[in-house]
């Protein structure tokens, strides 16, 4: 038996000199090899893991026979982004992290290669079809075209219902076409899906700002809320305001759009970058800034590396890519006249965890530098942009839409998932909690509670 | 858009939903667990083979062994177990629970008794009463029962086979399928004993008789009951190869239908048989390994494969590769092939080299680092080299005229 399938991936100088994908996909024979090492567990916990409960041995075991196209089946049955999925989940905290292999000592199943794979065998004989319920004459209408939405979308429809999604940006698709840059997935598997969608009868509108909930309960029968987190918070210091200052989701929302030849890119080539905060998007907001040619990128984050809540797999790309991590390191103030020239750090000192386990860090006094750079890139967070969810007039907690168990809002018929519910998490988490919210519109909309 | 064939299939007249049915062996030890596998998808079930009340039957402990590669990739299974020790008056009541239940499945009852032929009527009648679609006759187990002059005691009779078929077809109320044993010189002739004898249909093949192993340590044969062994009875991937040549002479002798059993553990092992004329596959050994949910993806892999070569029917395969099956005087020996090597996908491994040099013909050339490459003067077409080759489509053939 052999260990884990590593395929081949582009060296870090080549990559970075665009955008493409970098890691290769499993050819057949090491897709099989790949397919053998799983063992095909009874109630496996790598499905448990899954947030959409994917059958992963299943699948896995349709490509260890040579059933490609069932085995695309079995997934898509249970996400309807499993393409995209196998691409941007961070698996390294869901199914793989796992697998029982891991109790062997040995590295898990590479369940999202396996997934590509299989989608990849898919896509040229048309993604899966499913049974459709015929309609029921009920319309539900969708605000955001995000993988919540769209999830919710899909399942209405096979429902039967009437669904009209809109959404603001140009295209539907939301992070997935407007965030999460192309080496990860490229926008193709994601478009594909959509599509796919569509093919159920989902009216996509876009370029369409809705702020009016009360006004859509009129024409539609339910309402689903998944408008994501479209807004960068701030850090509150000094200087925030200088140019060259950019909040990280705007700074990777104007990239796509120029990679999709639908504006400019913000020029860092031979600058200096500093990107401030922990998380995924600061790892792919210094990734863009490499890309973009930026002569040294820096990652200033306030903890160490091992509280550095961004995935591994994020950090070591990051780290090959030649961004350098100044850890233990806070930012005080933004200094630059009419542009940003340099940043005022403190670094910081790790204390006692606190309840959540989490260490509490303090700034070290007198330990105050300075680190010249060109720009800045603030990582620090996302949330729902404000305005709209009052407008909106649906409760809301620490900026975040309150639902119940069932993704009930306090507005009856008014349901929501996705970022703008959680905070933001993944892809598979938003499509998970479209697919439970539109299992409990139907409810509702069949006389449930 | 991807349209979807028909797998149901006609089988003595009963109707399969598709054709994959459990054997007689473990996994249909109950009627408990029997309907637990058709709900996971099997057609049909054929029980664990049951006996007269009156025929003593004995477990041993630490009956099964295996032959596998590392990390338990399970090649061969062997096992020394007998027949249910279940009394007759209870699978009687499991029967009529099991078809009460699942009207549609098919559920056949396998039968031993002694070579008497009071017996086999008795048994015969009493099961098919009780509501099987089928009656099944064990006439293969190798271990165990043939030193009491049952199981491949019989089936390597024909004229037991013969009395016996008769006699279970006397006062069966249900079709007669004849369940054989490989562990014969010429399985055709008991197939064709059993045709004559009025069976309604034959399944091939019980396990084959081996001995997997032994403990170098211990000097124990394997599996080991109290340090002692027996030869026992070999069944899982291994043995396919066997039961698709039974199953294929068995079609080519006879006029009856053909359950075809032996190692089958996908839908392609499915699709192999039939295309070798088994009309139904029966799985024992892969569901003892991973349990009754691969029907799942045998159901949905043979549904794929038929719907992708635009196949409307699963019958449209059958038996296909039976013509394509001839005695070795009529293959054709002016067919001239050489192996050729891409020298762009050759790894440089040398495997190729060292087998056709100490097992073939010195007709590969290689030195470290350069790709290998054949001396087509020299290379004799044994195909050595073609199946040794571990990088998929490096090593194929070429057409020469003689
Ligand atoms: C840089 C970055 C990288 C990421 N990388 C990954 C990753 O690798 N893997 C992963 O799983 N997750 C990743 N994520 C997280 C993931 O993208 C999100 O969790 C997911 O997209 C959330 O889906 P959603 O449907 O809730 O919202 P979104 O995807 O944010 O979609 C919301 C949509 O609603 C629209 N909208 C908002 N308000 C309105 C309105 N009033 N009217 C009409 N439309 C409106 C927006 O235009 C948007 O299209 C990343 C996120 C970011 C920012
Ligand atoms: C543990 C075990 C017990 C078996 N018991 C029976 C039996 O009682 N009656 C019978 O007809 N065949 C019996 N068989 C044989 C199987 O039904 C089947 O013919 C054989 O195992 C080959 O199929 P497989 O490779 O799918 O296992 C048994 C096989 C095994 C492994
Ligand atoms: S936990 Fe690992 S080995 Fe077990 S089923 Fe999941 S992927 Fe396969």
């Amino acid at each position: 038996m052999s260990g884990r399938m590593h395929p081949k991936t582009v060296s870090s100088q080549d990559r970075i000199k665009g955008f493409e994908p970098y890691v290769s996909n499993l050819d057949e024979r090491m897709a099989l090899y790949e397919a053998a090492r799983c063992l095909m567990c009874y109630d496996p916990p790598c499905k448990s893991a899954c947030p959409t409960g994917i059958n992963i041995p299943e699948f896995i075991y349709r490509i260890k026979t040579g059933n490609h196209y069932g085995s695309a089946k079995v997934i898509r049955e249970s996400n309807v982004f499993g393409g995209e999925c196998g691409y941007v989940c961070p698996v390294e905290r869901l199914c793989e992290s796992k697998c029982v292999r891991n109790n062997l000592n040995e590295e898990p199943v590479a369940i999202s290669l396996l997934q590509r794979f299989a989608y990849e065998k898919e896509k040229p004989k048309g993604l899966v079809k499913f049974k459709c319920a015929p309609s029921n004459k009920k319309k539900v209408a969708i605000i955001g075209a995000g993988p919540a939405s769209l999830s919710a979308a899909y399942e209405l429809a096979r429902m039967g219902y009437g669904v009209t999604v809109c959404d603001s940006n140009p295209r539907p698709g939301g992070l997935m076409i407007y965030g999460i840059l192309p080496w990860k997935a490229a926008w193709s598997v994601a478009e594909s899906e959509i599509d796919y969608i569509k093919s159920y009868g989902v009216k996509v509108v876009t370029k369409k700002k809705i702020t009016d909930v009360k006004a859509l309960l009129k024409d539609y029968d339910a309402v689903f809320i998944g408008t994501g987190t479209t807004e960068s918070s701030r850090m509150g210091i000094p200087g925030e305001e200088l140019p060259g200052v950019y909040l990280a989701q705007d700074f990777l929302f104007s990239v796509a759009k120029y990679l999709k030849g639908e504006g400019k890119a913000p020029n860092l080539k031979g600058k200096r970058v500093a990107v401030i905060g922990g998380g995924d998007t600061a790892i792919d907001a210094a990734c863009t800034s490499v890309r973009l040619g930026a002569d040294r990128v820096y990652v200033v984050y306030r903890r160490s590396l091992t509280e550095m809540p961004a995935v591994p797999y994020g950090k070591m790309q990051a780290k090959e890519e030649g961004v350098e991590f100044l850890l233990l390191t806070s930012p005080v103030r933004i200094k630059g006249d009419k542009k940003v020239t340099s940043l005022v750090c403190v670094k910081m000192e790790l204390g006692a965890p606190d309840e959540s386990g989490r260490r509490s860090v303090k700034p070290i006094k007198g330990s105050e530098f300075l680190l010249d750079v060109d720009a800045v890139i603030v990582a620090v967070g996302q949330r729902p942009e404000e305005d709209v969810l009052r407008s909106f007039g649906v409760k809301v907690d620490k900026g975040l839409i309150v639902v119940n168990d069932n993704f009930a809002t306090s507005i009856k018929g008014v349901y929501a998932g996705g970022d703008a519910v959680n905070g933001g998490e993944t892809v598979v988490e938003a499509v998970a909690e479209g697919k439970k919210a539109a299992a409990a519109i139907d409810k509702h909309l069949r006389g449930g509670k | 858009m991807v349209s979807k064939p028909d797998i149901t299939v006609k089988f003595c007249k009963l109707e399969l939903e598709n054709p994959f049915l459990l054997s007689s062996a473990p996994p249909t030890c109950t009627g408990e667990m029997i309907m637990r596998a058709f709900e996971e998808g099997w057609a049909g079930a054929v029980t664990k083979t049951i006996k007269p009340d009156k025929t003593p039957v004995y477990d041993l402990d630490n009956r099964f062994g295996i032959m596998g590669f590392e990390d338990k990739q399970m090649i061969l299974f062997e096992n020394i177990e007998e027949v249910t020790k279940r009394p007759v008056g209870t699978w009687v009541k499991e029967i009529k629970e099991v078809k009460k239940k699942f009207p549609d499945k098919i559920l056949i009852g396998s039968l031993m008794a002694e070579p008497k032929e009071e017996d086999w009527e008795e048994l015969a009648r009493t099961i098919s009463e009780a509501g099987v679609d089928m009656l099944e006759l064990n006439l293969g187990c190798p271990h165990g029962m043939p030193e009491r002059g049952m199981g491949a005691f019989c089936g390597q009779r024909p004229d037991l086979i013969d009395r016996l078929t008769r006699a279970a077809k006397r006062t069966s109320s249900v079709p007669v399928m004849v369940k054989l044993t490989p562990n014969v010189t010429d399985i055709a002739l008991m197939a064709q004993s059993a045709e004559k004898a009025g069976a309604d249909a034959i399944s091939a093949i019980n396990t084959v008789l081996g001995l997997i192993g032994i403990n170098i340590d211990t000097f124990e044969p394997m599996p080991t009951v109290d340090g002692k062994s027996t030869f026992g009875g070999m069944s899982g991937p291994g043995v396919k190869p066997i039961g698709q040549r039974c199953v294929a002479q068995i079609a080519q002798a006879t006029n009856i239908p053909v359950s075809g059993i032996g190692g089958v553990t996908t839908w392609r092992d499915a699709v192999e048989y039939l295309l070798v004329g088994a009309n139904n596959v029966q799985v024992c050994t892969a569901v003892m390994w991973r349990g009754y949910r691969i029907v799942a993806d045998m159901i949905d892999g043979l549904t794929n494969y038929l719907s992708d070569r635009g196949f409307s029917s699963v019958k449209d395969i059958a038996g296909k590769t039976l013509p394509k099956l001839t005695a070795w005087g009529k293959l054709n020996k002016d067919y001239e092939v050489v192996a050729t090597i891409n020298k762009d996908l050759c790894i440089k491994c040398g495997l190729c080299y060292v087998a056709c040099r100490d097992g073939g013909y010195q007709a590969i050339k290689f030195e470290q680092g350069k790709a290998a490459e054949v001396d087509e003067e020299k290379c004799d077409a044994c195909a050595l080299c073609t199946l040794i080759c571990p990088v998929p489509n490096c090593t194929t053939w070429k057409r020469v005229k003689k």
